[in-house]
């Protein structure tokens, strides 16, 4: 049994009239610290996992355990990073850690959190922005902020909705490195969700990749045996990583193509009609 | 040090939304000085020139064009005056409450000082009296020319009408003698002549009235002349009754003089009961109780100063934070409940709906009645009595009248705040209520941590708003409930129907719109401090 397991579940929305489904019959199992990488196109319900692994929200049918119990309702042991950041725009970036940390640890001492809460804002590099909103920190820093708010309640399982795929290039980079380094410290559950291969390669244990909705399922699983640290700079001439990524992608592209084929194509016959030339008439 | 400065400077114009002012700092930093130049006058010299434009509107095409039976529309410079002598008013009841309470060395310099302009004063009331009469004389003479030679014109007219009239009467008399009978066609034409002449008797007589009109118009005509002179008579008369009142505040009537012969008095009672004897005796102690209770009331006394034109603003802006702070004790709550629940603003709509058009000449004549109902006698009442001998508040009297008028600004503002504090919580963004979720925050923390921060900013564009409509809403309720204020000062001028009373209410209008704008001013800042990225408020 794993640490995080999802049994049969699907989830759809909209009256029974008019239903669409969303995901059907999803089975996965996580094991203990475990890095898997949920990969899918936009639209095929990764986030809507993330609510049911979460539970922010019900599957219809189906269950979601962790650690053998049945998942009812959101807690801090699920850390889960919203793909908007989702930070309290009122809140300097001390306070958004620190709402996080009063509610899970209502037990420590007033100097025992504030130590414990720079901690955290230094380990993503927000030291000397401890009193800057959110509105004044980059997109980067923005996530990172998120990041520690996440951390700091010290989840079990650590949910990333798409992380970094509001950010540029160069700051994606630095942030899954960022990311790795801090799971590398303190290694945990991580379920990431992401559209993006090479940073599923890049980062997970395993991928996952979410067949195209409606009714998306996971169908296979592909582990990802190379070897920690990952160098990205050198990964890419990496044959291993090569051929995973081709499998990957093309899995991924298959899977596409069969959503597309599976899509019923309407077509109009037109009638067969040609326009007069009226300049012969008469 | 000074870039701090600036940065300061700046962050503060840009919170008060004084954005005018930027360009003014900037400039004296240095700051690209062409730009700055070009928004000074884009934002300062324009709206400047503009008002320039409109006080010019004002005084030459509008107020000479507006005749009333109170006379012209007030043109800038009288309201000016008007307002200069509001100023005034104030500053001589101040005067002349401080000198009742003078005692001692200060009182006498003080008294020396208004007895000597009292002695000046007298050439300047009777050269002000002389020019008064010399302006009419001369405004007498000059319409008496004005008049003569229309006079003379109308008379001519009516003696030439009058024979005219006779003459022509005559001839048709004349005429009906000769008239056949039978001759029907004849006839006609002589009813059309005799027709004719009543229409030419109507146009002289017509002609005779435009000028007898413009006769009138010169008669009633004010000279500007006689207008001054007798403005500067009531000055000149007004100074000089106060320069009296306040010799005999200084003198006979101060309060000091008032307790040393209170204290005389009491005297003299006392040394009569001390000799009196038998049945006297009592008749003479009672005597003494009463001039001791007589000297008591007098220490204790001030000067009965009638209300004051700054008086009544700081009475208005009190009634007004009361009814705006009621208000928004009952709309915030109600509003929170209505957002969380949409149980709860189902059934509060149909209230929501039905009291919110109401107007607050309605609630007023309630409000009023049931505040007097509950205080009859402010005199006696423990909560009046309370209030007024509260510090800083105490001073203003707070009535019935004024609660009613603090309870119909509550009732008419609440409602903006009710329903922006209601969108504001349900419209919390669903990203921060995950968030809450997932921390599992309980009830309250999520209301006080969550959302309500949250939704602060359309709560206070809410109160903004209610405050703007709360002040409009107080001068109309103090109008009618007589509650002293600004709205009263306005009535009161109204029945007054002095000659600056029409320029008085002029003054008014500028007082009541700056200071709404200041109040609005405070507000915006309030509303931008809890306001952030995002916040669908945000000015």
């Amino acid at each position: 049994m794993g640490f995080l397991e999802l049994n049969h579940v699907s989830k759809g929305y909209g009256p029974p009239s008019n239903r669409y489904e969303v995901l059907k019959d999803v089975d996965l199992s996580i094991e203990e610290n475990e890095f898997v990488a949920v990969i899918g196109f936009s639209g095929s319900g990764k986030s809507t996992l993330v609510s049911l692994l979460a539970g922010l929200e019900q599957p219809d049918a189906g269950e979601v355990r962790m650690k053998g119990n049945v998942v009812t309702d959101p807690g801090p042991d699920r850390g889960i990073m919203f793909q908007n950041y989702s930070l309290l725009p009122w809140l300097s970036v001390y306070q958004n850690i620190e709402i996080a940390v009063k509610q899970v640890f209502p037990e420590m001492g007033k100097a025992e959190r504030k130590t414990y809460i720079q901690g955290y804002i230094d380990m993503v590099s927000l030291t000397n922005s401890e009193w800057k909103l959110p509105a004044e920190l980059s997109g980067g820093m923005r996530q990172r902020l998120s990041l520690a708010r996440t951390l700091s309640m010290k989840p079990e399982v650590l949910i990333l909705d798409e992380p970094l795929s509001a950010l540029d290039a160069l700051t994606r980079a630095v942030l899954q490195d960022e990311i790795i380094r801090i799971w590398e410290e303190d290694k945990r559950t991580v379920v990431m969700i992401t559209n993006d291969v090479d940073e599923a390669a890049l980062m997970a244990d395993r991928i996952v990749p979410l067949t195209p909705g409606p009714a998306a399922t996971l169908e296979r699983s592909f582990a990802v045996t190379l070897d920690r640290p990952r160098d990205r700079t050198t990964l890419n001439f990496n044959p291993d990583f090569k051929k995973l990524r081709n499998t990957v992608s093309t899995f991924m592209m298959d899977l596409n193509e069969e959503a597309k084929s599976l899509r019923v194509e309407t077509t109009y016959r037109l009638p067969d009609l040609e326009p007069l030339d009226l300049t012969k008439v008469g | 040090m000074l870039q701090t400065l600036k940065t300061t400077l700046l962050k503060v114009i840009d919170l008060t939304a004084l954005g005018f002012l930027e360009p003014y700092v900037r400039l004296a930093y240095g700051e690209e000085p062409t730009k700055q130049l070009r928004k000074i006058g884009q934002f300062t010299v324009v709206p400047v020139l503009v008002i320039i434009a409109g006080l010019l509107v004002w005084a030459t095409m509008i107020s000479p064009n507006v005749k009333t039976k109170s006379g012209e529309l007030p043109s800038p410079t009288v309201v000016a005056s008007a307002a200069g002598s509001l100023h005034q008013f104030a500053i001589r009841e101040g005067n002349k409450e401080a000198a009742y309470v003078a005692t001692g060395e200060e009182r006498e310099a003080w008294l020396a000082d208004v007895e000597a302009e009292l002695e000046s004063i007298g050439a300047e009331v009777e050269s002000a009296n002389a020019t008064v009469v010399e302006a009419r004389k001369a405004e007498a003479a000059s319409k008496s020319e004005r008049i003569a030679p229309l006079q003379a014109k109308v008379d001519a007219l009516k003696t030439a009408m009058k024979e005219e009239r006779a003459a022509k009467q005559a001839a048709l008399k004349e005429q009906a003698a000769s008239l056949p009978v039978g001759d029907n066609p004849q006839r006609a034409a002589y009813l059309g002549e005799l027709a004719g002449l009543n229409a030419w008797l109507d146009e002289q007589k017509a002609e005779i009235d435009t000028i007898d009109d413009q006769i009138k118009l010169i008669r009633d005509e004010k000279d500007p002349a006689v207008l001054a002179a007798l403005s500067q008579q009531t000055a000149v008369a007004e100074r000089e009754q106060y320069l009296k009142k306040m010799a005999e505040q200084l003198g006979e009537d101060n309060r000091q003089a008032r307790v040393a012969t209170g204290q005389e008095k009491l005297d003299v009672a006392k040394t009569t009961f001390f000799n009196a004897e038998g049945a006297a005796a009592f008749n003479a102690a009672k005597k003494v109780i009463s001039a001791e209770e007589r000297l008591a009331k007098t220490e204790e006394s001030s000067y009965a100063k009638p209300a004051t034109l700054y008086y009544q603003i700081q009475r208005s802006i009190l009634c007004v934070f009361a009814g705006f702070f009621l208000g928004s004790a009952i709309a915030i709550p109600i509003g929170v409940l209505c957002g969380l629940s949409t149980t709860f603003m189902g059934a509060m709509t149909p209230f929501i709906a039905l009291f919110k058009p109401v107007s607050p000449i309605v609630w007023l004549p309630i409000a009023l009645i049931v505040a007097s109902a509950l205080i009859p006698d402010p005199d006696k009442h423990w909560f009046t009595q309370w209030m007024w001998e509260l510090p800083l508040i105490g001073q203003y009297k707070i009535n019935p009248a004024f609660m009613a008028s603090a309870v119909t600004v509550a009732l008419c503002s609440l409602w903006a705040t009710m329903v922006n504090t209601a969108l504001g919580v349900a419209s919390v963004d669903k990203d921060h209520l995950n968030v809450a979720k997932v921390l599992r925050l309980g009830f309250w923390s999520r209301l006080f941590k969550i959302v309500l921060p949250s939704s602060l900013p359309l709560v206070f564009a809410g109160l903004r708003i209610s405050l703007g409509v709360g002040w409009m809403v107080l001068i109309a309720a103090e109008l009618l409930s007589s509650s002293e204020g600004i709205g009263k000062f306005v009535w009161d001028q109204f029945n007054n129907g002095a000659s600056d009373s029409f320029a008085k209410m002029m003054v008014v209008v500028f007082i009541v719109g700056a200071i709404g704008l200041l109040l609005d001013r405070i507000m915006v800042v309030f509303q931008r401090l809890v306001s952030f990225e995002g916040s669908i408020a945000a000015v």
